[in-house]
C-alpha cells in the first residue's frame, strides 16, 4: 500500500531522517520506536505530505505521492503530536470545524461526528470547552478530528503523551478497534516501547534519523536470542564490583540501572557462581537474582546503548 | 474558506472581549480627546490691587476676553499667586488702570505669548484712548466698530469651489483617527490567527484536507477584515447617528474608505506576520509599531504640525494617513469620489505589496 524508499530530510546541511525504508500493507498496523530526536516526527511529516523530503520517495499504491499528494491525503487521518484544535470551541464544533474542511457532506457530518466522539468516549462532553479538558481528554478529541472523513491510513504521532493511565489505555482500545474492527492501516509512533509491543504487529526502530531495526515483534526479540539478560540486586555497589562483574567469562554487557545492575550474558553460560564470588569477593551480598525474558526496550538498548527514554 | 471564516466567528462570539473593548475603547478615547480639545482654552487668572479694583477687573476682563485661545478670569490676589507658585497655572496678570504685570514662575513660551496677547489688547486700548482724546472713550470704540464692518479695503475669504471655508474640526479628526487606531489592533490580531493555527497544527491539518491554500488564508483574512470593518462601522454609526456628530453628507463613502482601510490594513499586518514565527512575536512587535503611526501621521495634531520630510514618508508607506486624508476631506469639505480616488489607489497599492510580501515570507519560512 505504501513504500517509502531511501526517505532523507536534511535541515541547514544537517541530515535529521537519512535513508528510511518503510513498507505498509493494507490493514497493517505498524510502529515507529525511538527516542524523543530520533527522526520519528520528521518521518511521518513526510509520509503525510506535509514536509517534502530531501531524497527519496513516498509511493502509495507504486504511485510517488511527492508531486502529487492529493491522493494520500484524501485517505490519510494524521493525529498530530500537538492538539491541533481550536480550544476555545467546544468538542463538537471543532469536530464540525474539520468535518467542514474535510469536505464530509453536510448530511452525514453530524452523525460522522457522534460516531467519532463515541469512539473516543466523550459523546457525553460534546458541547464542553476544549479549554476546560484535561490532557488525555483533549488527545481523545485530537484523535477524533483525525477519523471524521473515514481514513484507509491513520498516522498517530505520540498519541499518548503526557495523559492519564485512563485515556491511555482508551485511546489505545480506538487504535486497537480501529485497526482490527474497521481494517484501517494504523502508523503509531511513540517511545513507549509497551504501546507498540501491545498495538503493532511490525516495528521500526529509529534512532539519530535512521531506522537501526525492523521486523515483527518476534524477529526483533530474536536479536537477543544469544543472550540471556539478569537482574541482580546488591547490599552495596561500588566500581570495583562492577568492574569484577564485568571481567566474568561470557558476561558481555553490564549496566547500572535505577532496579539494580542488568547483566546481558552469552544465553546458557553458566555464570552464577562466578557472579557470586566476584561479589562476595568485595565484601557485598547479592540480595536478588532473576532471568529477565528480553523486551523490544532490551533489543533497543542492545543496539543504541542507550534507553529509549534516553 | 467558509469553515475557516465560521471557526473564527464562533471563537469570537464565544469570547467578543477583544473587540467589544475596541469599540468602547474607540468612544471612551474619542470622548477624552474631544473633551480635552474642548477645554483646551488657558485659564489666566487676573486681578487687581488698586483702590478701584472692580471696576479695573470688570473693564481688561472684557477686553482681554475677545480671544478664542484664552480665558482670563478674575481671582482673589492671593489665590492667583498661588495658582502660579503651585504650577496649576502657567501665568497670573496684576492688572492697573491703564497698565498690567504679567506674574510667571518662569520664562517660557506659553508666557511670552500670553503676554504677547495682552501686550496686543493694552496697546489698541491706549490707542483708542488716544484716538479719543478728551471724548467719550465707548463713543469713540463703537465709532471705530461700526467703520471697521464697513471698512473700504476689506478682505474675503473663500474655498476653492467658491464656498465658505470650513473650519477645521479637530475632533472629527480625533474621531477618524482613534477609530481607525483601534481598528488596527483587532485586525492585526486577528491575522495573526494564521500564526496561532501554524503554530498549535491546526494549519498542518487543514493543509492535508482537501481545503485549498488560497481558502484557508481567505478565510482568515476575510473575517479580519470583516471583524476589523464592523467595529469601524460600529463607532461611525453610532457617533453619526446615535451621538449626532456632524460627519458630512457622504456617510457611505466615509465607510468606503474604512472599508479600503481595513482591506489594507489586513495587508500590513500579513506582512508583520511573514517577519514572526509564533504569536507571541507577532503581539510584541506589532502592538510596538501600530502606535507609532498614528503619531508620524498626526492624527493627534492639528494639520500641517508635522513637516519632517522623513516622517512624513514614513507616514505615506501606512494606510493610516491616506484614510485619514480622504475621510476629513469627505466630512468636511464634501470631497467627491474623484478628490478621495489617490488615497484609495495608495491604500490598494499598500495592501496588494503586503499582501504580496508577506504570504510570500510566510510560505517561503521552513520551520
Amino acid at each position: 500500500m505504501i513504500e517509502i524508499n531511501k526517505l532523507t530530510k536534511s535541515f541547514k546541511g544537517k541530515k535529521v531522517v537519512e535513508d528510511v525504508d518503510i513498507y505498509m500493507d493494507e490493514g497493517e498496523s505498524i510502529g515507529l520506536l525511538g527516542p524523543n530526536g530520533a527522526g520519528k516526527s520528521t518521518t511521518i511529516s513526510m509520509i503525510s505530505s506535509l514536509l517534502k523530503p530531501t531524497s527519496g520517495d513516498v509511493k502509495l499504491n507504486g504511485k510517488s505521492t511527492i508531486k502529487n499528494p492529493a491522493e494520500i491525503r484524501r485517505i490519510l487521518g494524521v493525529v498530530p503530536q500537538e492538539i491541533a484544535l481550536y480550544e476555545e470551541l467546544s468538542a463538537h464544533e471543532n469536530l464540525k470545524f474539520f468535518g467542514e474542511i474535510y469536505g464530509v457532506k453536510r448530511n452525514v457530518l453530524e452523525q460522522r461526528i457522534q460516531n467519532v466522539l463515541d469512539m473516543v468516549g466523550l459523546k457525553k462532553r460534546q458541547k464542553e470547552l476544549v479549554k476546560t479538558f484535561s490532557g488525555g481528554m483533549k488527545r481523545r478529541v485530537n484523535i477524533a478530528a483525525a477519523l471524521l472523513h473515514n481514513p484507509e491510513i491513520l498516522i498517530l504521532d505520540e498519541p499518548t503523551v503526557g495523559i492519564d493511565p485512563q485515556s491511555r489505555s482508551h485511546i489505545l482500545e480506538t487504535v486497537k478497534k480501529l485497526n482490527r474492527e474497521n481494517g484501517t492501516t494504523v502508523l503509531y509512533t511513540s517511545h513507549y516501547m509497551e504501546e507498540v509491543e501491545q498495538l503493532c504487529e511490525r516495528v521500526y526502530i529509529m534512532d539519530h534519523g535512521r531506522v537501526v531495526a525492523a521486523g515483527s515483534k518476534e524477529e526483533l526479540l530474536s536479536i537477543l536470542s544469544s543472550e540471556d539478560t539478569i537482574q541482580i540486586n546488591l547490599s552495596d555497589t561500588n566500581d570495583e564490583v562492577v568492574e569484577k562483574i564485568k571481567s566474568i567469562k561470557n558476561i558481555r554487557r553490564v549496566d547500572e540501572t535505577k532496579n539494580g545492575i542488568r547483566i546481558i550474558s552469552k544465553k546458557g553460560s553458566n555464570i552464577l557462581s562466578d557472579l557470586v564470588h566476584a561479589v562476595e569477593s568485595e565484601g557485598i551480598h547479592l540480595t536478588n537474582f532473576q532471568m529477565e525474558t528480553p523486551s523490544l526496550e532490551d533489543v533497543f538498548l542492545h543496539l543504541t546503548g542507550r534507553t529509549l527514554r534516553d | 474558506m467558509l469553515p475557516v471564516f465560521k471557526a473564527q466567528l464562533k471563537k469570537d462570539i464565544r469570547s467578543p472581549w477583544t473587540v467589544i473593548l475596541m469599540i468602547v475603547g474607540s468612544m471612551l478615547l474619542t470622548f477624552i480627546f474631544a473633551d480635552t480639545d474642548q477645554q483646551s482654552k488657558i485659564d489666566v487668572p487676573i486681578f487687581s490691587s488698586e483702590s478701584n479694583k472692580e471696576e479695573v477687573e470688570e473693564k481688561w476682563e472684557l477686553l482681554l476676553n475677545n480671544n478664542q485661545g484664552y480665558s482670563f478670569v478674575v481671582t482673589d490676589e492671593k489665590e492667583a499667586r498661588a495658582e502660579v507658585e503651585e504650577g496649576d497655572s502657567e501665568a497670573a496678570l496684576q492688572l492697573f488702570d491703564n497698565d498690567y504685570q504679567v506674574i510667571a514662575a518662569a520664562d517660557s513660551r506659553a508666557v511670552q505669548l500670553l503676554e504677547d496677547y495682552v501686550h496686543t489688547v493694552f496697546t489698541q486700548e491706549a490707542q483708542l484712548r488716544a484716538a479719543a482724546g478728551s471724548e467719550n472713550v465707548e463713543a469713540t470704540r463703537n465709532e471705530v466698530d461700526v467703520y471697521l464692518e464697513n471698512a473700504p479695503l476689506q478682505m474675503q475669504i473663500e474655498s476653492i469651489e467658491g464656498g465658505e471655508v470650513p473650519e477645521h474640526n479637530m475632533i472629527l479628526q480625533l474621531l477618524f483617527g482613534i477609530t481607525l487606531f483601534l481598528s488596527m489592533f483587532t485586525i492585526g490580531f486577528k491575522v495573526n490567527g494564521v500564526t496561532s493555527d501554524k503554530v498549535s497544527g491546526v494549519w498542518d491539518r487543514m493543509i492535508l484536507s482537501p481545503t485549498s491554500k488560497t481558502g484557508m488564508y481567505t478565510g482568515h483574512l476575510f473575517y479580519s477584515f470583516f471583524i476589523g470593518f464592523t467595529q469601524i462601522f460600529i463607532v461611525l454609526v453610532l457617533f453619526h447617528y446615535v451621538l449626532d456628530y456632524d460627519l458630512g453628507y457622504h456617510f457611505g463613502m466615509i465607510l468606503t474608505v474604512a472599508a479600503v482601510f481595513a482591506i489594507s490594513m489586513v495587508s500590513v499586518s500579513m506582512l508583520i506576520t511573514g517577519f514572526v514565527k509564533t504569536p507571541e512575536q507577532f503581539n510584541m512587535i506589532y502592538t510596538s509599531v501600530i502606535p507609532i503611526i498614528p503619531i508620524i501621521s498626526g492624527v493627534y495634531m492639528p494639520p500641517g504640525l508635522i513637516s519632517n520630510p522623513i516622517l512624513l514618508f514614513v507616514a505615506d508607506l501606512f494606510p493610516l494617513a491616506h484614510a485619514m486624508e480622504a475621510l476629513m476631506d469627505i466630512a468636511l469639505f464634501d470631497a467627491g469620489w474623484s478628490e478621495i480616488t489617490l488615497p484609495l489607489v495608495l491604500m490598494l497599492l499598500i495592501g496588494v505589496i503586503s499582501m504580496g510580501v508577506g504570504v510570500n515570507l510566510v510560505e517561503r519560512r521552513k520551520d
